[in-house]
């Protein structure tokens, strides 16, 4: 009862001090993204769950770097919190339009996944993702795909 | 009936959790734990949230105990984001498999 004015005064304030609000969600595109974020975050939290139960713990693990299409910074933030519930990716830092992610097993296709993301979280904004980008990059000069 | 369901999924829930916890214990390195707290626990709160649901008086409560999940959610995801982050900055090498 005492937090309801303070949750409300919170609300007020961070609204206020929010510079514009340049993003616009698209209700049809939000449901779309969460359905498919349930659906993935249930096989990424089974596939985990397996790895980690069985006797021979079956891990590859590797650095990779995804070139985005996504351009705004709200859209990378959900993009990236998306990868890392996903199937054995976990999103590791941001450097220009790169997002450094480890992958839990090198065998997986990292990359048709990640462009699935993309597509989704374009979705729920409303962005275009003709700019180019959207595939592995190399590791500071190294091959793509090469571990660092 | 309904009492059934909802034990059911709480113990899949509990599953998920243990099996997180599993995780943190058995994979080698930062990275790789990071993995099996935010999925696996993120899988693990939604079952328990779902069986808790059943048993709820009212919807008000439903309602909190999914912005809960929500909450939990994002804050995991980006809370292990950064910490991957930082291990990477501070040079923590990610565990390889000898080949």
């Amino acid at each position: 009862m005492f937090g309801i004015p303070f949750v409300a005064l919170a609300t007020g304030a961070s609204l206020a001090l929010t510079p514009t609000r340049e993003w616009r969600i698209r209700p049809v595109g939000a449901l779309r993204y969460a359905g498919y974020f349930i659906q993935q975050s249930v096989l990424g939290g089974i596939d985990v769950s397996m790895r980690a139960i069985k006797p021979s713990l079956p891990i590859d693990p590797l650095i990779l770097r995804y070139r985005m299409r996504l351009v705004p910074e709200y859209a990378r933030v959900l993009f990236a919190d998306t990868v890392s519930l996903l199937p054995g990716t976990l999103s590791s830092g941001f450097e220009d339009d790169t997002m450094t992610l480890h992958v839990l097993d090198c065998e997986l296709d990292v990359e048709q996944s990640l462009r699935d993301v993309e597509e989704r979280v374009a979705d729920v904004f409303g962005l275009d993702l003709s700019v180019g980008g959207g595939e592995l990059a190399a590791i500071d000069g190294g091959a793509v795909g090469e571990y660092r | 009936m309904i009492g059934w369901i909802s034990l059911a999924l709480i113990a899949v829930g509990a599953f998920f959790f243990l099996a997180g916890s599993t995780g943190v214990l058995r994979f080698p390195d930062v990275y790789t734990r990071l993995h099996a707290l935010t999925k696996a626990d993120n899988l693990g709160l939604g079952f328990v949230v779902l069986g808790l649901s059943l048993r709820a008086d009212s919807w008000i409560v439903v309602l909190k105990m999914l912005l809960i999940w929500s909450l939990v959610i994002v804050a995991g995801a980006t809370a292990s984001h950064l910490v991957a982050e930082a291990a990477r900055m501070s040079n923590v090498p990610p565990w390889r498999k000898r080949s």
